[in-house]
């Protein structure tokens, strides 16, 4: 998939028309169409509830559309196999609220863990993660196991460990959620470095109004089961129900 | 730095105790019931093969009628030997049932023929010449290659051979089973760790690898013990019987041999295989009906 390549303009993610139903009258999403272009990075906000984590594991392909269209890297990926779809989310990283590190592994093993499924070697890699974890902050706990972590530490692992592939597209379902207003600054620049170091798109759910404020970068709202584009000056200011 | 050593699936020791458990005692009995058939067959074998070639005659009448049956016999074309069965010898056959206080004197026993028939003899014409033989010297026989004996013994002990193998084949289906239903009990509890390989790019045989891995070692290991602990309980058997010296004589051929060690040795291998192939197939049928 990844030598298929991407044209400069073409979107790295596409919903068209995209719904998700759990049944009758219980649309999840609705209607959803968006397009995020190559080295993009976007805000999703929209009230609890409104589908903003569903909408996010559409993108990352761990649920299928009920209606609609999503495409990844130029790829309709409605009607992909199974197997065809591993090799597309390979270039996605994700980031969660409640991290989900494996509390079996180190700080050093989770990072490294995307690389050990891909078949790599530890000596050609150990390096790589260690620098990585390195530019978290987290040089010093290499060994630390994530219940010894604190919440900044553990979803700074989370991003190292999404990162660590050098992927097209970074996924975050809340990364500020769970750790205080310090820390999710400290967390969103290093979303703001990978983006413009490595022109990584990224899209980023988040209830923390004030930090899209600050970002200055785009803004979509989901509300109602759709999506639209916001522009920055009109951001709600009140935080959402 | 630890890098990369821990396995990717942790163990669970209570759950992976418990199932060691199971996997164990279905091992240990899948190969006790291989050696009790495999057994049964040797016993089967050395029955019949002792009586194979030998006839019995059974003489109705005086000694001149015994002696007179004994020469025709001995003069029958296919017959190797014959002799009379002294009293002592059939005291000595009767032992086992009438105990080691011998047979009363007035108890009359049957007088006995024993004959065996040459090697390359067509034993149903033998035994019709023989007996038609005996028949034209008025003597009063009964004729017996054991054949009929020896076809029931053997019937018998297909029939206990069938027991054993449908049993072994119970066991090893539970086993599957147990296995399934544990490895599909882990794939839940580890969801989350699943769900993180796929978004790693993982593919289904990659994580059915790792619990394919978990459970070869599981069965190899539980087949394994089972295994011995069958090897010990035979023995014991075998020891407990060869203390009794009725049952032995019921059971001429009972012992410990290469074809014994060969089911042994195959249990935990067998065990490993099943366990690999159990876990792989629910872990990419479970995998299938997700996204």
């Amino acid at each position: 998939m990844r030598e298929q390549g991407l044209a400069a303009d073409s979107p790295v993610l596409r919903l068209d028309r995209a719904g998700v139903s759990f049944g009758p009258d219980s649309d999840v999403l609705a209607d959803v169409s968006l397009s995020l272009s190559p080295g993009s990075l976007t805000f999703l906000t929209g009230p609890s509830g409104a589908g903003k984590s569903t909408l996010l594991k559409l993108a990352y392909l761990g649920l299928r559309p009920t209606a609609g269209r999503v495409s990844l890297f130029g790829v309709d990926t409605t009607h992909l196999r199974r197997r065809d779809l591993a090799p597309l989310r390979r270039r996605i990283g994700v980031v969660f609220q409640e991290f989900r590190l494996l509390d079996h592994l180190t700080a050093y093993e989770n990072v490294a863990l995307p690389l050990r499924v891909l078949g790599g070697q530890e000596k050609a890699y150990r390096q790589d993660v260690i620098e990585l974890l390195t530019w978290v902050g987290l040089g010093d706990r290499l060994d630390a196991r994530p219940a010894t972590l604190s919440g900044g530490e553990k979803q700074r692992v989370a991003i190292a460990r999404a990162v660590v592939v050098k992927p097209d597209l970074i996924l975050a379902d809340e990364p500020t959620g769970n750790v205080d207003e310090e820390m999710g600054e400290r967390l969103f620049r290093l979303f703001r470095e990978l983006n413009k170091r490595l022109r990584t798109t990224i899209l980023i759910a988040t209830h923390d109004l004030a930090l899209v404020r600050k970002s200055k970068a785009d803004v979509l709202r989901l509300a109602d089961g759709m999506v639209v584009r916001v522009p920055h000056a009109a951001e709600p200011k009140s935080p959402p129900q | 730095m630890s890098a990369a050593a821990s396995p990717l699936l942790p163990k669970e020791d209570a759950r992976e105790a418990a199932l060691f458990f199971v996997v164990c005692a279905l091992c240990f009995l899948a190969a006790l019931s291989g050696l009790v058939a495999r057994s049964a067959y040797a016993a089967a074998d050395a029955w019949t093969s002792d009586v194979s070639g030998e006839i019995t005659i059974r003489v109705r009448g005086d000694d001149a009628a015994l002696a007179n049956a004994v020469e025709i016999t001995k003069a029958t074309p296919g017959i190797a030997t014959a002799r009379p069965i002294t009293r002592d010898e059939a005291e000595e056959l009767l032992r086992p049932w009438l105990g080691a206080g011998g047979v009363p004197v007035s108890l009359p026993l049957p007088r006995l023929i024993a004959a065996e028939a040459a090697p390359a003899a067509d034993a149903p014409d033998l035994l019709r010449r023989l007996a038609a033989a005996l028949k034209s010297a008025k003597l009063d026989t009964i004729v017996d290659d054991h054949l009929v004996w020896s076809g029931d013994v053997r019937k018998s002990i297909d029939l206990a051979g069938l027991v054993a193998l449908i049993a072994v084949g119970l066991l090893g289906a539970t086993g599957l089973a147990v296995i399934a239903f544990a490895t599909h009990a882990t794939l839940l509890a580890r969801r989350d760790i699943v769900e993180i390989l796929h978004l790693s790019g993982a593919q289904d045989g990659y994580i059915a690898g790792l619990f394919e891995r978990r459970f070869l070692m599981l069965g190899v290991q539980a087949g394994a013990l089972g295994a011995l602990l069958a090897f010990g309980a035979a023995a014991f058997i075998l020891y407990l019987l060869r203390q009794s010296v009725a049952q032995i004589w019921l059971l001429p051929e009972l012992s410990l041999s290469l074809a014994d060690g060969l089911i042994l040795g195959m249990a935990p291998l067998v065990a490993g295989a099943a366990s690999m192939i159990a876990a792989r197939v629910t872990v990419m049928r479970s995998l299938s009906d997700m996204v």
